[in-house]
């Protein structure tokens, strides 16, 4: 609507298709006369237009990434609005860190959501670099498994604290990549170990507190 | 100068250092009855990192769960033979060791043994102890501190979550393992709180031999007169100790068997396997039900938390009502009719709708469930007394053991082939107003057969040749403490001694 606000929506694909976009206005704004819409990709307008009686569409064929991206469209009366399209597919990391120990294993893992990617590529951020991890080269640090269509799993042997970092899984579908982030901490055993000591002593000292007063308390009896 | 109740056998303290063990039972039941549930955090992670499918991982817990209520007469012959102190402090160290061991596990069949196995086992040791020693500490103000101890189970359920969650976060599943078992050794703190009742009476040991002896030798006489039949084998058993002992004697003494003649602990034990069948069911589908007709995953939660809450308040308040002296003497009237009060709950679930229903039906069912819950060993103490109740309490877990494991399956596989959530709820809510009449029935008949059965023991005690009277459900602490195991050890066997020559005359 005419309401100077702007619609973003994200449609996902995941292979070649033909898509039809279009703009369409509210009933209650057609008695607006002098209206002009264009649909625009970033600053480049797009003249091939459909129009009929209250919506503009566009038709697009996405073959490959480059058509990928943010299309708008226009409105421009009184007032301004756009509508922008995006097409990218969602890959699902972790948030939250996956904590784990010197010489244990982690296991990461990536899922797709409902598209099947063609192939998956890990990689290690080493400083400002992403590099890729070869499992084929390193075949006893790192071990790649794809579980099924849509879910990969990167098992890291070995843990040493080099290992600590960000890393990157990479979907590739037909029309392009896209990529879930995972963090991995290492910690030393160390770590749990303070509170676990910490613990037991508090139980060792409460246990000897009570036995102590009990013995105390005995005495006390017998001695009155 | 002796103290003032030289020769006078002391009853249950009901108070005093009582209320220090209810604390340490607070926490002990607390983590026997919460871990299990807690732990449930981990085993997303565990899952994957093992590469194992969900059912698999849910056997742990299973096997924990299993071994928490299948251990029960294990833990109850030790504390016969024990007492409850040691046995909870040997529960504590288990717990621990089973899982630091758990966290340097390399397979699931060996997170199995440490956390299924072995801390299960550890816990089964915790749970027993704990309640029995209640019924030793408590006669007339019992059913509040069982209702007080009980309630750990809510609060540490609410502690264990969010904390389980906050270890997960910093220390990963290993390290949260780690620092469990060092929270789990807590529970050694908790048993070294169990003061064995034995304590209280050593002052009446020092006396005995001296001035003492005539006023134990009045006891002791009007003790042998209110023997039950199971007692009287037991004593017999000791004091016919040249002579063979009879292998079943010899297992009865360590676990009462003669239990299963017993009217009240019958009754209680039917009842109960059958609302075990429908007591935890609606509890594990709660959430994903709510999460079935469109509440999200925090609202979801959220129910369980307002369950908890109520529980928590529930539990201790019920404990007070059970103990007024209205309730007290139909304790089991009240008990019948929290199950089908429960049950009531569970049918009428399927009419709520939307997440204000259901608000309210988790407020009802925290209330019923922590009734009942609260009550659930103050009424089998008050049917069997609390001599029994060790070896009763041993029984029942392991029987309850195989319909608690049953229960959320079944609903799952209702749940599974009709595709709603209505014929589960509507199966535990049967199951349980079933339960809860057929307990409110055969009770009326108890009370009835135990107020003749009282009648003719008062007509019979003109008659000071009998012997042999019957006392079951009377909650008499002499006959009690004649019955304890070695916290009274040193004064049953000056007792003994003095029984032979009572008998003699």
């Amino acid at each position: 609507g005419v309401s100077g606000t702007s619609v973003e929506k994200n449609i996902t694909l995941d292979r070649a298709t033909r898509i039809e976009l279009s703009c369409r206005l509210d009933n209650k704004y057609s008695h607006l006369k002098s209206l002009q819409v264009t649909w625009k990709r970033g600053n480049e307008t797009i003249r091939h237009m459909n129009k009929t009686e209250n919506s503009w569409s566009i038709q697009l064929r996405i073959l490959d990434n480059s058509n990928l991206g943010g299309y708008s469209c226009t409105l421009k009366g009184e007032e301004e609005t756009s509508a922008m399209f995006h097409l990218q597919p969602k890959i699902e990391g972790k948030e939250k860190p996956i904590v784990s120990y010197e010489g244990d294993t982690a296991v990461m893992i990536c899922k797709s959501f409902g598209y099947t990617p063609t192939a998956w590529t890990w990689y290690m951020t080493n400083g400002s670099e992403q590099i890729a991890i070869n499992d084929s080269l390193l075949a006893d640090k790192y071990v790649i498994n794809r579980l099924s269509a849509n879910v990969t799993h990167l098992k890291i042997l070995k843990l040493t604290k080099e290992d600590d970092g960000v890393y990157w899984c990479e979907a590739a579908f037909e029309l392009g990549k896209s990529k879930g982030k995972l963090k991995l901490r290492v910690l030393s055993l160390m770590v749990p170990l303070k509170p676990f000591l910490a613990i037991v002593a508090e139980v060792v000292i409460l246990v000897t507190i009570v036995f102590l007063y009990e013995m105390y308390s005995k005495k006390k009896e017998k001695s009155a | 100068p002796p103290p003032a109740n030289a020769g006078r056998v002391p009853g249950p303290p009901d108070g005093g250092w009582g209320w220090v063990v209810v604390f340490g039972a607070f926490i002990s039941i607390g983590f026997a009855y919460a871990f299990p549930k807690g732990i449930a955090i981990f085993f997303k992670e565990i899952q994957d990192f093992f590469g194992t499918s969900y059912s698999e991982i849910a056997w742990v817990s299973s096997i924990m769960l299993a071994t928490t209520y299948g251990a029960g007469p294990i833990s109850s012959i030790l504390v016969n033979r024990y007492g409850s102190r040691p046995v909870v402090i040997l529960g504590g160290l288990l717990c621990g060791i089973g899982m630091v061991s758990a966290a340097f596990c390399t397979s699931i069949l060996q997170l199995y043994i440490c956390v299924g196995f072995i801390t299960g086992f550890g816990l089964a040791l915790n749970l027993q102890p704990s309640v029995i020693i209640i019924g030793k500490y408590f006669l007339k103000r019992r059913p509040i501190a069982n209702g007080l101890a009980m309630a750990g189970s809510p609060v540490m359920l609410c502690t264990l979550a969010p904390l389980n969650q906050f270890l997960f976060d910093n220390f990963g599943w290993r390290g949260s393992f780690l620092i469990l078992g060092a929270i789990l050794l807590n529970c050694c703190v908790a048993g070294a709180l169990f003061r064995p009742i034995g304590a209280a009476t050593t002052p009446v040991k020092t006396q005995v031999t001296e001035e003492g002896k005539d006023a134990l030798k009045e006891e002791v006489t009007k003790d042998a007169m209110e023997m039950s039949s199971p007692m009287n084998i037991t004593m017999e058993t000791k004091t016919e100790e040249e002579g063979g002992k009879g292998c079943c004697e010899k297992v009865n003494q360590y676990l009462d068997f003669s239990l299963f003649k017993h009217r009240g602990f019958l009754i209680y034990l039917i009842g109960n396997v059958l609302m075990f069948l429908g007591f935890f069911a609606p509890i594990v589908f709660l959430a994903p039900y709510a999460k079935h007709i469109g509440i999200d995953e925090y609202s979801a939660a959220f129910l369980l938390s307002i369950l908890a809450i109520v529980d928590m308040i529930a539990r201790p308040t019920t404990g007070i009502i059970a103990n007024s002296k209205w309730v007290r003497p139909r304790i089991q009237y009240f008990f019948s009719f929290s199950i089908a009060f429960n049950g009531a709950c569970h049918l009428l679930c399927p009419l709520a709708s939307g997440y204000t229903g259901l608000v309210v039906y988790s407020i009802f069912f925290g209330l019923a469930f922590g009734m009942v819950c609260a009550m659930l060993f103050e009424t089998l103490m008050d049917l069997v007394g609390a001599a029994r109740f060790t070896s009763a309490v041993g029984l029942v877990t392991i029987a309850e053991c195989c319909t608690i494991l049953l229960g959320p399956p079944i609903g799952g596989t209702l749940i599974d082939t009709f595709g709603d959530y209505r014929y589960m709820f509507i199966k535990c809510g049967a199951v349980m107003v079933l339960a809860g009449t057929f307990l409110f029935i055969m009770n009326y008949y108890n009370y009835r057969a135990l107020a003749k059965e009282e009648k003719e023991r008062k007509t019979k005690e003109e008659d000071p040749k009998s012997v042999r009277t019957e006392n079951e459900g009377r909650n008499n602490w002499n006959k009690e403490t004649a019955q304890d195991g070695p916290e009274l050890e040193p004064l049953r066997e000056e007792r003994e001694g003095l029984k032979k020559e009572v008998n003699g005359t």
